[in-house]
């Protein structure tokens, strides 16, 4: 099938389609209106139903509802909309109900800008919102894995019971690149015999719901939720490794930074530097495997991202005090400059910064 | 295609299609013949990849860039400013307008109707036939009628910007170009020009019975092949010091 050119916004719609959602509710937001945009002329020739809700907040409870009518179903914004999803997301992962959520990161904290940031990094892979949750979160690097992870999302969901998030940021929304979209293939979804749709024949009622008003009760569904996200750590980890075969200097990043990290990599191989990079592909759960791997010849580790240093605290556990961690990056919206990146490498492996 | 250029020329297109692109370029080989021109960054629907973002590279090539400038550049708000009308105004500058894309971009355009007198300028509808929604003419035709709609003007060409970035081929242009030819058919006005990478221009302007824009990629990530040093450095998304 031929390539066509797409923006990441729209794959993230077409992907979705693909993986059989036929169903989204959301607020406009840049930059990821695209997505909501897309999937109003996509979703109704599908036989879908696109719905732009009043507010963000409405949106999630509409995913929570939809999931827990064994819809296959998602959600987009971008940081200050997440922010009011998430009392919403806490209770889909309290519930234990399989949704896709699209974060297209701008830049923060408040209002902050419509810039491309990857300023949510910690309130994606910590919790976010309230209470003992995971969301499995995938931080795709370009246009066509966004098409190729939307199914994999849809899929955990349903796997693992639990809301999964697209973390990416404002320029991988709005890039423009060639994708190949392949046969559109019909897409099986799991048995929802625990959806609240309906007796349908059946004794018992199904009911969704998160609240454990018995302390003892809120507490044995704790340790099953925290059973399954141990599960979903050692099952599930997914990072790329690029030129680390004998790296000195390995680098760290994810999504857009990554793109810039590749380039740093490759510039620094061209003047004999041993230099590798590590990229998440799933960021929580965090790739710690990658790192044990490049512990033997790694000297030094160096994150790069779009932000202030959130995702260094990942790295700093995964390394665990046995070699030093450095950061760099940008933050407000800003890109970091790969020249800027490579004299940064250059320095520490020099020897010349602490 | 730029001797007898009218007064004023815009670019509208599905969004996505390459406006921005086709604008740049036409304004910088548009200089060479014109002594003033004014490129109109209209686009209120894209956030990062336009014109502006290259307000000072095009400056320096002596083309005036009108758009929100400042803060306002990359602000969220659909707000233009009042310098847009003094391209249409004056008698004296080519104007060469970068709309913002599908029928809500044109929207913006709608806007300047009034200003837009017959005759006095060319409305040209940009497309990519490797675009999901405009890759057959039922597409093109249904895009074609929303933004006429939304606008108030009737498109007075089509302009053939099939791509794949930088994957595109010869085949892709040639093959996009066949259904570009039948859509301006079915809508009774002509295939103006077609674009495409400068190492292609040539050869197409061979296979193809139709001028061909050779075009330079300005709205490219930092990482990209065909940002070079000096692309990178005059990137800045979606204000001016992006890069700085």
């Amino acid at each position: 099938m031929a390539k066509i050119l797409m923006k990441g916004n729209e794959a993230i719609g077409e992907g979705a389609v693909r993986a059989g959602c036929r169903y989204f509710f959301g607020y406009p937001i840049t930059p990821q209106s695209e997505l909501p945009h897309y999937l109003a002329k996509r979703l109704p020739e599908a036989d879908g139903v696109y719905l732009q809700s009043e507010s963000e907040t409405s949106a999630i409870n509409m995913v929570y509802g939809a999931a827990g009518a064994g819809a296959r179903v998602m959600t987009s914004s971008s940081g200050p909309g997440i922010s009011l999803m998430q009392e919403g997301i806490s209770y889909i992962a309290g519930a234990e109900l399989p949704c896709v959520i699209v974060n297209m990161m701008r830049g923060g904290p408040g209002l902050g800008n419509i810039a491309p940031a990857q300023s949510d990094y910690l309130q994606a892979v910590k919790g976010g919102g309230h209470g003992d949750y995971r969301v499995i979160c995938f931080a795709p690097a370009s246009v066509q894995e966004i098409i190729d992870f939307m199914k994999d999302a849809f899929e955990l969901a349903d796997k693992y019971f639990n809301p999964v998030m697209l973390l990416a940021d404002g320029i991988l929304g709005q890039m423009m690149e060639p994708v190949e979209l392949g046969e559109e293939e019909t897409v099986q979804i799991p048995d929802r015999a625990w959806a609240a749709n309906g007796m349908r024949g059946r004794e018992k009622k199904n009911i969704i719901n998160s609240l454990y008003i018995v302390p003892e009760d809120m507490e044995v569904h704790n340790h099953k939720l925290t059973k399954k996200y141990a599960e979903i750590t050692e099952n599930e980890q997914r990072w790329e490794e690029y030129r680390v075969e004998d790296a000195e200097m390995v680098l760290v990043a994810f999504g857009t930074s990554a793109r810039i990290a590749k380039a740093v990599v490759d510039r620094a191989r061209d003047e004999g530097l041993r230099v590798g990079l590590i990229r998440p592909i799933l960021v929580w759960p965090f790739p710690v495997k990658a790192f044990e791997k490049v512990i033997p010849h790694a000297e030094q580790f160096l994150t790069v991202e779009m932000n202030m240093g959130q995702m260094v605290e990942d790295v700093r556990l995964a390394v665990a005090g046995r070699r030093p961690v450095h950061f760099t990056g940008r933050p407000g919206g800003m890109l970091p400059v790969a020249s800027d990146v490579f004299q940064e490498v250059k320095k520490l492996m020099s020897g010349g910064a602490k | 295609m730029f001797k007898d250029v009218l007064h004023t020329t815009i670019f509208c297109g599905n969004l996505g299609s390459g406006k921005t692109e086709v604008a740049i370029n036409f304004s910088l080989s548009l200089k060479k013949y014109a002594k003033n021109v004014s490129l109109a960054d209209i686009d209120v629907v894209n956030p990062y990849f336009r014109s502006r973002m290259i307000r000072h590279y095009l400056t320096e090539k002596g083309i005036n860039v009108v758009c929100p400038i400042g803060e306002l550049a990359g602000a969220d708000v659909p707000a233009l400013p009042p310098s847009v009308l003094g391209v249409l105004q004056n008698p004296e500058v080519k104007g060469v307008f970068d709309v913002g894309g599908d029928d809500i971009g044109a929207t913006a355009l709608g806007r300047f109707k009034p200003y837009l007198k017959e005759g006095s300028y060319n409305l040209y509808f940009v497309v990519n036939t490797r675009r999901p929604f405009t890759k057959d003419t039922d597409g093109i035709l249904k895009y074609v009628s929303s933004i006429e709609k939304a606008s108030r003007l009737k498109v007075t060409a089509l302009v053939n910007n099939s791509n794949l970035g930088l994957e595109t081929d010869m085949e892709t242009v040639i093959s996009g170009h066949e259904v570009v030819r039948l859509a301006a058919g079915k809508l009774g006005v002509p295939v103006g020009f077609a674009a495409s990478l400068r190492h292609l221009a040539a050869d197409l302007e061979k296979a193809l019975s139709v001028p061909v824009l050779p075009l330079e990629l300005n709205m490219q990530p930092p990482w990209s092949q065909a940002a070079g040093e000096q692309a990178k450095e005059r990137l800045s998304i979606p204000g001016e010091r992006f890069f700085k």
